[in-house]
């Protein structure tokens, strides 16, 4: 962690990079943001019950949250091969890799949560969110203290398997259908009902939406968040006695 | 492996050390097995792992000891394949040794990978800050080498330019300029620096030698003997992953000629 202006001053000129040759530049982030959310929130705005400006926000918050999460997941299981060359040629601790992905994905996501934010201004409903709202920053943390082990141990087990990245496609597609998003979880009954509970995203997404809408998440959300935490944290670190070794080898 | 407060304790000890390189492939030697499915042996079979018929892993380093003290100027010499940048790998503490023990006292810097440290994208003077900051220094102390790394690199107006517009030999000098600039304690290079011209080459030797006369290490493969010669001492013959000789550079350079010689 003493080496913060390493990976910051990587992670941020690895995103310069990606949109160095547009004309609007980092503004591509919101701007395309803003055209998803309008579009999806004309669309599908009718099947929830919620009013059609609540669900704007309903999906500009989580469609934000969910991409970040999931860009967890994606690069994590690409932190270590992308950086082969650098780590077939110096000695740097291999955590450093880890901090640079996960500061390269969060600044998208804080300039997708200011599209959200903006909305919620220009609608006026930050009034009704009032003290609930904090309870987003703790939220925050999690995803932070969850997302180093998850990639650390996916970046190390895609290192050696490719199936990681294979199956990441695969099951993204499925969560964004199964993580209400795009519906409210507590008007799904049944299957969808259950469904929605058993997926971990939608814990993950509830303790940082809800607040930010007004709600309070449910305890269950926050147990089901802190014990995935500490499950990712055990894994990591028996992963990392098993294959840290061998990393160099592998990409 | 952190830094030393006395540059002259310095010091690198391998014990025993072994490498081997796995593979993670269904490579076969299937051209040489017989009716019965027994693989014959080959001229390489000692370099390989085998395991029902397949090959799992090469050998990179065998048994392996040797001490290297601050102040030394060691050369690595040996054919394609012996092991050279195994061993730099090891010594720089990239590579985890299969078996044996390596002790680093002292921060390795190692240019062992030419487009390694410089990002493309990134111009010359930008690389000078990503490389510093890598290599463990902070914001002012970089800024207050970058005229002498400039000067050294000598790339002028062209380190406004981003990396990837660069020739080798530009990234090269670059590449050197500032990986020497922090004193480093223990310096391991590869081949790639005889890509530089004659004045560069020079210069590069000078600068080499102030360093190792400030007690600290330098590690070199090349197959340059003019490039050896000039900047090490000690020499140090790889064959097959294994110390074939160790003593004066112009011995074991000559031993190492000779035999060139005699197989032809």
């Amino acid at each position: 962690m003493k080496r913060h202006h390493v990976w910051r001053a990587f992670a941020w000129d690895e995103t310069k990079l990606r949109y160095h040759r547009s004309v609007l530049g980092l503004f591509w982030i919101i701007a395309s943001y803003a055209l998803f959310v309008g579009g999806i929130s004309l669309f599908f705005s009718g099947f929830a019950s919620l009013s059609a400006q609540e669900f704007t926000i309903y999906v500009a918050l989580g469609y934000a949250t969910f991409t970040f999460l999931m860009a967890n997941i994606a690069d994590g299981s690409a932190v270590f091969s992308t950086s082969s060359a650098w780590i077939k040629s110096t000695n740097l601790p291999y955590s450093i890799y880890v901090f640079k992905s996960l500061f390269r994905s969060l600044l998208p996501f804080v300039m997708q949560l200011t599209v959200a934010f903006a909305l919620m201004l220009y609608f006026g409903t930050f009034a009704k969110v009032s003290w609930h709202a904090f309870m987003a920053l703790p939220a925050l943390v999690m995803f932070l203290l969850c997302a180093v082990p998850l990639q650390y141990a996916l970046g190390l087990i895609s290192a050696r398997y490719d199936d990681i990245q294979h199956s990441i496609n695969a099951i993204t597609r499925l969560l964004i259908f199964i993580t209400p998003i795009l519906w409210v979880r507590e008007e799904a009954h049944g299957t969808r009902g259950l469904l929605a509970d058993l997926n971990p995203m939608t814990h993950f997404l509830e303790i940082f939406r809800n607040p930010l809408m007004g709600m309070d998440a449910r305890p269950l959300s926050w147990m089901v968040v802190i014990g995935v935490t500490i499950l990712m944290w055990l894994f990591a670190g028996l992963i990392s006695t098993l294959m840290r070794q061998r990393l160099p080898f592998w990409i | 492996m952190s830094g030393v407060s006395d540059r002259s304790d310095c010091r690198v000890i391998l014990e025993n050390v072994s490498l081997d390189f796995p593979l993670h492939s269904t490579a076969k030697l299937a051209l040489m097995q017989n009716q019965r499915g027994v693989v014959p042996p080959t001229k390489d079979a000692d370099k390989l792992i085998m395991k029902n018929g397949r090959i799992k892993g090469v050998h990179a380093l065998r048994d392996l000891s040797l001490t290297i003290k601050s102040g030394e100027r060691v050369g690595l010499i040996g054919s394609n394949g012996s092991g050279k940048t195994t061993l730099l790998q090891v010594l720089a503490g990239i590579l985890p040794p299969t078996k044996g023990r390596v002790t680093i006292t002292g921060r390795p810097t190692s240019l062992i990978n030419i487009h390694l440290g410089l990002m493309p994208h990134a111009t010359g003077h930008r690389n000078i800050m990503l490389r510093g900051l890598a290599a463990g220094q902070d914001r002012d102390t970089i800024e207050s080498k970058r005229e002498e790394i400039a000067q050294f690199c000598q790339l002028g107006d062209f380190l406004e330019l981003p990396v990837s517009t660069y020739s080798a030999g530009m990234r090269m000098r670059l590449n050197f300029a500032i990986a020497t600039a922090f004193t480093p304690e223990i310096l391991i290079l590869d081949e790639w620096l005889s890509a530089g011209d004659q004045e560069f080459k020079k210069n590069a030797s000078m600068r080499m030698r102030e360093f190792v006369e400030q007690a600290g290490i330098l590690v070199l493969a090349s197959h340059g003997p003019d490039m050896l010669l000039q900047n090490c001492e000690r020499g140090i013959w790889l064959d097959a992953g294994r110390v074939r000789q160790d003593g004066g550079m112009k011995e074991v350079l000559k031993a190492y000629q000779a035999e060139k010689a005699g197989k032809k």
